[in-house]
């Protein structure tokens, strides 16, 4: 296991390396002045000249890419250029908003999409199946941002029950944060639970088919042991690989429910750094953002391990 | 040395209400109390005024900084934080006395050393240092007392001054040395800074210390009699326009901005809200490249001049929420002047053709540069080329976004387009002198070849920089603006209106350039 962990860090060193690299190269390739965004549409042309000089954004190409890496093998992820503040100070600020909305709309991704799919599975070919089936197509179809409006509108501006934006943090008042984050959250969530719903579906009809479901069956197993048990447990390898891209999809679906619901998080920050051509924020961010994701893609790794035995004598 | 108006002529009549004794009461807060939340569109990135250009962060920043002198509500340059001004005869001095015991949010008082340490943090790194370029130094004779000592005369010094465009904010001597963008958020303004979240909201609260400008009875413009009748006021970014309805329709919101038609009617039939047009927001306008041909080509420029209808440009930019509007001010302002109406709104078909056939336009494409960043620029740029067409121009889009427009449009002898839509926001609020400077090099906005102005518009800018007397200055003004519309280096459609709204039990809030939260209440 310790030999597994250490291989999956030791391959992320290049991924690291690439998407630096790629983040670099692609925020230099896209035009538009990062002085003219970032002063506004009211600054005149003497005081965008102004701000390129003070930003020092005339410095030749390669001078640039060598600052960055001197900087990020001391661990320095630059400053940025919008905030006049460190790219990994403005992340630590933004990030703990953007994991906890994800976490909290994979939660309910986990509750919506596995009890559907195995729901569905076990009433095979019934209105039930039909009915939960219906739904998660209905979840994978609708965009997260008209989900969002639509909630707005209905428990926020209608009911009055939710607000209608905003962000309160967890340690200041849980129950603010709850109702801060329930709408964004669920609107995440439900594209992804219609996903893993008919994934769950598809994996639990394939295992209850199997020998040796009939043999616990037959060996007069409670339902409930049968299925949790012996179906269930093997059904989740392909459940977990789908929650690791889940965890990537919910990220990046924040970047369009933070700004819907007002919430400060990484997508907001990371949309602003790049229609602001905020260089340093966007290669910093990226790369903070892929590190999390290998991360959660080694846990994953763990977790195969953890639950089939196979990964571990490979 | 004797007591003279602000040198631009313009505030005359503000230093003499300054002295003048008061007959009326000033203003008292009919309630006092409340949290307002103000639903702000745009992210702030920081609350560094001095390095900012940015209209978020004015929104904020100015509740909690001052200046020296300011604009009232006819944007006239009026004293703030001082009492007086004295100008030298020969115009090489300004000489201000402070107002008398007014302290920073951090207890501190006031005094001449805190005015020049913001001087030389702004000389440093404020984004407008351009400001003092003919300013030979300061002096503090005493601690009630600022001098700026004039390298050259400039008349029009006071008016650059009172810009709260990128405004010299008057902060404690000991924030001199602070970073750019990393001021430390301590003024002297009626709201103090409480809490700033970067992306999600900023929260002011009453400043206690907080001392009245007695020589007003109002508030007028940024200064005057200025009262916080709020406990609080929070800043919330709402990125979202929907969402900001739906928050100011639950309550969630008391005042917010930029509210798009789409919901204007629904809000209409709400009594519980108020719609608050704020007229003249920006003057929308298209500029041309006269470094490439054909629009380096007199007659090829009026002739897309003739083609343009501009109440269909206007109508399709803003969604009907304009003003027809000659030029580059506006009616309400003393510099405003029509010079050059004829070339406005012509909308002759005919006679677009006539001055085609006369350029010798042989079918070249046009390229009609724009973003979607701005969809009043996207929509009237379509209509634009809609209407160029029709005359028989080959004229296409280019959409990017408003960074890279910028960039294309900033760049010497560009071969890339043809016309550049814009907005005008800031600078024509702020005054004629402040708006032509976009006609002027470096970066002269019509793109003349190798950044080389017009030499009759240079000649009428410095005029309206260097001449003493105002009505010459002003005269300057019309100058410039018929030249620049006769020799069409620039096409402004019109005035565009931006729309905020508030519930209706918020008092006292007008709509202006940056929203005021003093002299606001909330009535129960």
């Amino acid at each position: 296991m310790i030999l597994l962990t250490l291989r999956r860090l030791l391959s992320a060193i290049p991924v690291l390396f690439i998407v630096s690299l790629i983040s670099f190269g692609l925020m230099r390739l896209i035009p538009g002045d990062p002085a003219a965004a970032i002063a506004g549409i009211a600054a005149t042309p003497a005081q965008i000249e102004q701000l390129r000089r003070d930003l020092g954004l005339d410095e030749p190409l390669l001078t640039q890419l060598l600052h960055y890496y001197q900087g990020l093998l001391q661990g320095d992820f630059g400053k940025s250029l919008l905030l006049g503040k460190g790219v990994l100070a403005a992340t630590m600020e933004r990030l703990p908003v953007t994991i906890g909305l994800s976490l909290y709309a994979l939660v309910l991704t986990l509750l919506i999409g596995v009890a559907s799919g195995i729901i569905a599975a076990l009433r095979q070919n019934t209105w039930v199946d039909q009915l939960a089936m219906m739904i998660a197509m209905l979840g994978i179809s609708i965009p997260g941002f008209f989900l969002g409006l639509l909630m707005i509108i209905f428990f926020a501006v209608q009911l009055g029950w939710l607000p209608s934006g905003g962000y309160v943090p967890f340690a200041q008042d849980p129950i603010g944060w709850l109702r801060s984050t329930t709408m964004p959250a669920i609107s995440l969530a439900l594209l992804q639970a219609g996903l893993l719903a008919r994934i769950t579906r598809s994996g639990m009809l394939e295992v209850l088919r199997q020998d040796y479901v009939r043999t616990a069956r037959a060996k007069g197993l409670p339902e409930r042991q049968v299925i949790l048990k012996h179906a269930l447990a093997n059904a989740l390898i392909p459940i977990v690989t789908v929650v690791g891209i889940i965890i990537s999809l919910l990220l990046s679906g924040a970047v369009v429910t933070e700004a819907l619901f007002s919430l400060p998080g990484m997508g907001q920050l990371l949309t602003q750094a790049v229609l602001s051509r905020d260089y340093p924020m966007v290669q910093g961010g990226l790369l903070l953002v892929t590190t999390f994701l290998v991360v959660v893609n080694i846990l994953v790794d763990i977790l195969y391990a953890l639950i089939d035995p196979r990964v571990r004598y490979e | 040395m004797k007591r003279l108006s602000l040198s631009t002529g313009l505030v005359a009549a503000a230093m003499a209400l300054s002295a003048a004794p008061l007959l009326a009461a000033p203003f008292t807060c009919p309630t006092r109390g409340g949290d307002l939340v103000f639903g702000q569109e745009a992210n702030v990135n920081s609350l560094d005024q001095m390095t900012s250009s940015t209209i978020s962060t004015r929104n904020i920043a100015m509740n909690i900084y001052e200046t020296l002198v300011t604009r009232d509500e006819n944007n006239k340059p009026i004293p703030e934080l001082a009492e007086s001004m004295q100008e030298a005869p020969d115009g090489m001095a300004y000489t201000f006395k402070l107002r008398q015991g007014i302290t920073f949010h951090n207890g501190k008082v006031l005094t001449s050393a805190d005015v020049a340490a913001s001087f030389d943090r702004y000389k440093r790194i404020g984004l407008q240092r351009s400001t003092l370029d003919n300013v030979a130094g300061w002096e503090t004779p005493d601690a009630q007392t600022f001098i700026i000592r004039m390298s050259r005369v400039q008349p029009t010094f006071i008016e650059a001054l009172s810009s709260f465009s990128v405004p010299i904010v008057i902060i404690p001597a000991e924030h001199k040395d602070d970073e750019r963008q990393q001021l430390r958020p301590v003024g002297t303004g009626p709201f103090r800074l409480m809490e700033f979240v970067p992306g999600s909201h900023a929260k002011l609260g009453r400043f206690d210390g907080y001392k009245p400008n007695t020589a007003y009875e109002q508030r007028t413009g940024f200064g005057g009699y200025r009262v916080a009748c709020l406990d609080t006021v929070t800043f919330r970014i709402v990125t979202e326009a929907s969402a900001r309805v739906a928050g100011l329709e639950t309550g969630a919101l008391q005042v917010v901005e930029d509210v798009p038609t789409r919901s204007l009617e629904g809000l209409r039939r709400n009594n519980a809200i108020t719609i608050l047009p704020l007229q003249n927001w920006w003057i929308q306008i298209a500029l041309p490249n006269t470094a490439l041909a054909p629009t380096d080509n007199l007659a090829f420029r009026r002739a897309v001049q003739a083609a343009m209808n501009v109440e269909d440009i206007m109508d399709a930019a803003t969604d009907n929420n304009y003003r027809l509007n000659v030029g580059f001010q506006y009616p309400n302002q003393p510099s405003y002047t029509d010079a050059g109406k004829e070339t406005y709104n012509i909308n002759n078909q005919q006679r677009a053709r006539a001055l085609l056939r006369e350029s010798g336009y042989r079918n070249e494409p046009i390229v009609i540069l724009t973003n979607r960043d701005y969809p009043p620029m996207y929509n009237s740029a379509l209509v634009m080329e809609q209407q160029l067409k029709a005359v028989g121009i080959n004229a296409s889009l280019r959409v990017v976004d408003w960074p890279t427009s910028v960039q294309m449009s900033q760049r010497v002898n560009s071969t890339e387009w043809h016309f550049f839509h814009s907005g005008w926001g800031t600078q024509p609020a702020l005054g004629a002198l402040a708006t032509m400077q976009f006609l002027v090099s470096p970066g002269a906005n019509y793109r003349p070849k190798d950044d080389k102005d017009d030499p009759d518009v240079l000649a009428a800018w410095n005029d309206m920089n260097n001449l003493r007397d105002p009505a010459a200055r002003q005269q300057a003004f019309a100058r410039m603006q018929r030249l620049v519309l006769e020799r069409a280096y620039a096409y402004p459609f019109g005035a565009l209106t931006k729309v905020q709204a508030s519930r209706a039990n918020v008092k006292g809030f007008t709509p202006f350039r940056i929203p005021r939260f003093s002299n606001v209440w909330i009535e129960r």
